[in-house]
């Protein structure tokens, strides 16, 4: 089993888990619609439109309305803790939340305690936990964008607003001096997709490859669009493909659903998200080779 | 093996708020503590002493929400400090790139992109934090200067980030933007 975590942007949701399905633009957990923005629900529908395609179960999701005062952030890391060895989830996928240090350093202790150990990735502000808490080598995937990635080779911050200027300042092309730096300091998880004109994919220091084509710039602006990146990651590798080659299609399908949809700065994620069954379609046995008889 | 393990810390905030009075530093627990904060009472290092020997222990992310409280509340403070010696202040630049029709601020993690000519914001992206898609569902589609201002709906760096973005924005949209 696939398990999805993150807040959503609801004063009003309560702690929720179950299988979500995607209706529109929205999703629908439990009776609950959310809007398919920017976040926990893009990064959900990414999975669950590459679940549906690859004929795999679909994933559960356990999800907390939070505008930003984290209370449904600690109620998620506590169930997570109270439930992870019960749940026994074989992806552990954590997403949107108030970074909290103390939380996430007993997450990976509960984790520990599992018969077998979950298949940890990390996005969003999970990402920013686990570095700032010293955990990141508890994680098999990061999936940090350019800026992040700076934020993962600065030594001492524990949040992106706090990276020193020289690190925000440096060109992307500049990309693998800071995936050096961040190992060097064990600021990085086994495996990092590195987010940005030229897509990184990274195993415990050694670049595997590298992912340009197509160029489209324009997803950089449209909120969610790293989002569904690591819903792919996530959904490819409880399909059982290697992680370096889940990162590798994932960059590559969201890049191609970007050139689909003649993605602008004014595009919404869920217009990304809708081209992914057609991406599939076109690209994935020859990419992967996984090939899926309709 | 110890009878006595290392005791494993309840909380770990990264940031400090440090104040000139002891008086100030115990309110300022109180009164976070009612508004649902995390945080604790601790010593200052002496490098990030600057007035008591008392500072408050935060969650450094929570820095905006937590400094819009206690302004609210009257209780002086001297600034928020991260807790790591070393740690870089907060990062004041932006950069901009230009799509053609629109424009993208972005500061630290944050990303805010405006239609050059209406000023009607399109798309925010990036961060990580939970007050950030509530922020992108409010903020898309509004004028850059009516849109709602991040520093007061949110609660987080992420936040903080977003609107010095929405800051340069303004500041170039009324500009007549030139980059």
């Amino acid at each position: 089993m696939m398990l999805i975590a993150g807040t959503i942007p609801s004063k009003a949701l309560p702690l929720t888990t179950g299988k979500a399905v995607i209706d529109g633009d929205s999703l629908m957990v439990n009776g609950h619609r959310i809007p398919c923005t920017q976040g926990t629900s893009a990064m959900v529908s990414a999975a669950l439109q590459t679940t549906e395609y690859l004929k795999v179960e679909a994933p559960q999701v356990l999800l907390v309305g939070d505008t930003g005062k984290g209370n449904g952030s600690r109620q998620m890391y506590e169930y997570l803790i109270e439930n992870v060895q019960k749940l026994t989830p074989e992806v552990l996928a954590l997403h949107y939340c108030l970074p909290d240090m103390a939380l996430t350093r007993r997450l990976c202790e509960a984790v520990k305690k599992c018969a077998k150990r979950p298949f940890m990735i990390a996005d969003a502000a999970s990402m920013y936990a686990a570095k700032a808490a010293g955990l990141a080598p508890e994680f098999d995937i990061f999936t940090p964008d350019a800026t992040e990635m700076a934020f993962l080779a600065d030594r001492e911050a524990t949040h992106p607003a706090y990276i020193a200027r020289h690190l925000f300042d440096i060109d992307v092309k500049q990309t693998p001096k800071l995936v050096a730096t961040a190992y060097q300091y064990k600021n990085a998880a086994k495996l990092l997709l590195v987010k940005g004109a030229t897509d990184y994919i990274v195993r415990n220091g050694e670049i595997l490859a590298t992912v340009s084509e197509p160029d489209v710039p324009m997803l950089e602006p449209i909120g969610g669009t790293g989002d569904t990146i690591t819903g792919m990651v996530s959904a490819f590798v409880h399909a059982g493909l290697e992680p370096h080659e889940a990162a590798i299609i994932a960059a590559r399908a969201n890049r191609t659903a970007g050139k689909l949809a003649q993605a602008t700065p004014a595009t919404r994620v869920w217009q990304i998200i809708h081209q992914f069954p057609a991406v599939f379609k076109e690209n994935l046995c020859q990419w992967s080779g996984v090939c899926i008889n309709p | 093996m110890p009878l006595f393990g290392k005791k494993k810390p309840s909380f770990e905030g990264g940031g400090l708020v440090l104040f000139l009075d002891v008086h100030d530093a115990m309110h300022a627990e109180k009164v976070l503590k009612a508004a649902d904060y995390a945080v604790k009472l601790v010593a200052p290092p002496p490098e990030l002493r600057r007035g008591c020997d008392l500072a408050v222990e935060i969650n450094l992310v929570e820095q905006p929400g937590i400094e819009r409280v206690l302004h609210e509340k009257d209780v002086p403070f001297v600034s928020v400090s991260p807790i790591k010696p070393g740690t870089s202040g907060i990062l004041e630049i932006v950069k901009v790139t230009d799509f053609g029709d629109w424009l993208m601020v972005k500061a630290a993690n944050m990303k805010l992109s405006f239609e050059k000519k209406s000023g009607i914001i399109v798309n925010t992206s990036g961060g990580g934090c939970p007050d950030i898609p509530y922020l992108h569902a409010e903020m898309i589609g509004k004028r850059l200067d009516e849109a709602p201002r991040p520093r007061d709906l949110g609660f987080t760096l992420c936040a903080l980030m977003l609107d010095r973005a929405l800051d340069e924005s303004l500041a170039l949209w009324r500009g007549g933007i030139k980059t």
